[in-house]
């Protein structure tokens, strides 16, 4: 395992999940960041580039046809080329079928179409924040973020409410996955799939590709006005979704509409509880919410890297890159370069301007749900300064083993007047 | 024509949309919904009204249009 053995290239070792226990090693990618041209990171029997300043992060993500997403994996290990072709979802997918399935389930996710989940949003966050104050409190996870964007993305989906529960049991062990120990094992949930062609290399996403496909075969029958049918009727270019598609996308939805974003709210709360002032600020001054959002968001970093592999031989920030080689995107770096964000570490609600890269850094595989994320999280921090509660944090943050996703598995929080 | 990358295009500029790289995200119809219109069969963005915009509100749409499919015609607006 790389960190065992520390030599001066170790020093910046960022990939050591239990780096993560104790937060983002911020002081490592700052050192990073420092260094003139792309750091080579040793990795496993191989190694990366490190893209952690925020102005290259967005050149990588600006150029897919050099830096691909659908050669070896997004994630920083390789698949096998049968695993890579089973998982193979919109995020790890080149134009232009990219294309072609963006633009397929596009039509939900623009901030118009989003619009339209204001209300629904908006009651759901007032419901969630009536259980935290009712009991006085508790983990900030369980009672708050993890319910609020859970039951906005099944009701976009169209996902029975009553399922919910399953479906976030299941996306709590795909969030293991991230880390290296899991506690389920292989043929769990019925799994008989090696565990190497499931996403995660978990059996919860069989059973989620299962719940997914059962979900579609009713909706084929019986079209509703949800996503589910929408994506089950839905053309492009002529063609329909596969049946591999349609499984990999409604995983990929439900996953991403729900982890990155309970994350998200997480680390915002953590935030103000941290700096009640700005709490405090938001509640005088509501039309500082957009950028409260942005910070919150840059605060977070719920998504800490993305790997491309280049399709030939190229330079980044003066450094030579060869073809068919990892680059990794740490946002969570770009998000603290000082050169962008003056004292990176303030919490800030109103630096203004949106470039922090939490959706990624611009590009063709910026976040789909977006504005569905934007939504959520600006809707809870507006609805608790409505009702005039701040928050005060017990205890510490345990934190997910997780070089991958930022998430928080557990916070305590008390609501104050 | 002289080929100079850098050439600032001419104020107003007209703005055209690559119909192949489009991923209907919205973020143009969201920045200058009186020039950018997600068409609802083709889920692909369509330039309406004018599509001219000053110049720097074209260069903020183009940079943060996530597909690179915005870009500005070497066509000067009138």
């Amino acid at each position: 395992m790389v960190g065992a053995t520390f030599t001066s290239a170790a020093d910046h070792n960022v990939t050591d999940s239990h780096l993560y226990l104790d937060g983002i090693p911020h002081d490592r990618f700052a050192a990073l960041r420092a260094q003139p041209g792309i750091a080579w990171h040793p990795y496993g029997n191989d190694g990366f580039w490190a893209v952690t300043r925020h102005a290259d992060v967005k050149e990588v993500s600006k150029n897919p046809e050099v830096y691909s997403s659908a050669l070896g994996h997004t994630n920083l290990w390789d698949l096998e080329a049968d695993a890579l072709e089973a998982r193979r979802s919109l995020i790890d997918t080149d134009a232009p079928d990219h294309t072609r399935l963006r633009r397929l389930i596009s039509n939900v996710f623009t901030p118009k179409d989003i619009g339209r989940w204001g209300d629904l949003t908006r009651s759901v966050v007032h419901d969630v924040l009536d259980d935290f104050e009712a009991a006085g409190g508790g983990d900030w996870v369980d009672l708050v973020a993890a319910p609020l964007p859970i039951r906005v993305i099944l009701s976009i989906l169209g996902v029975p409410i009553e399922d919910a529960d399953y479906l976030v049991e299941l996306s709590n062990y795909l969030v293991e996955g991230t880390g290296e120990e899991q506690s389920l094992p292989p043929d769990a949930f019925g799994n008989s799939t090696e565990l190497r062609l499931l996403p995660f290399n978990s059996p919860a996403s069989h059973a989620m590709f299962e719940y997914g496909a059962r979900l579609a075969d009713l909706r084929r029958d019986n079209p509703r006005d949800d996503m589910v049918t929408m994506l089950v009727q839905a053309e492009a270019d002529g063609k329909k979704l596969s049946a591999s598609e349609f499984r990999n996308l409604f995983h990929l939805l439900i996953f991403a509409g729900n982890e990155t974003t309970r994350t998200a709210l997480s680390h915002g709360a953590i935030a103000f509880a941290e700096h009640p002032a700005q709490l405090a600020r938001l509640t005088a001054d509501r039309s500082l919410i957009d950028t409260a959002t942005d910070e919150v968001l840059r605060s977070a970093t719920p998504v800490l890297h993305m790997r491309r592999t280049t399709t030939r031989a190229t330079e980044l920030a003066g450094t030579e890159i060869g073809a068919g080689e990892k680059v990794v995107m740490w946002y969570a770096s770009a998000n603290r370069d000082e050169s962008v964000f003056p004292d990176p570490f303030a919490f800030d609600i109103d630096r203004g301007g949106s470039n922090q890269f939490s959706f990624g850094g611009g590009g063709p595989y910026f976040c789909l749900g977006a504005f569905l994320a934007r939504l959520e999280i600006s809707s809870l921090f507006d609805a608790m300064a409505d009702r005039g509660i701040g928050l005060e944090q017990r205890g510490e943050i345990k934190r997910c083993p997780s070089n991958c996703v930022h998430g928080v598995l557990a916070v305590d929080m008390e609501p104050v007047k | 024509m002289n080929e100079c990358s850098d050439r600032v295009a001419p104020n107003p500029v007209t703005l055209i949309v690559d119909a192949e790289k489009c991923i209907g995200s919205g973020m143009c119809e969201m920045l200058e919904e009186a020039i950018f219109l997600i068409d609802e069969d083709t889920n692909v963005a369509d330039v309406i009204g004018t599509g001219h915009l000053p110049a720097d509100r074209a260069a903020a749409v183009i940079d943060r249009c996530p597909a690179g499919a915005i870009s500005a015609t070497d066509q000067a607006a009138t």
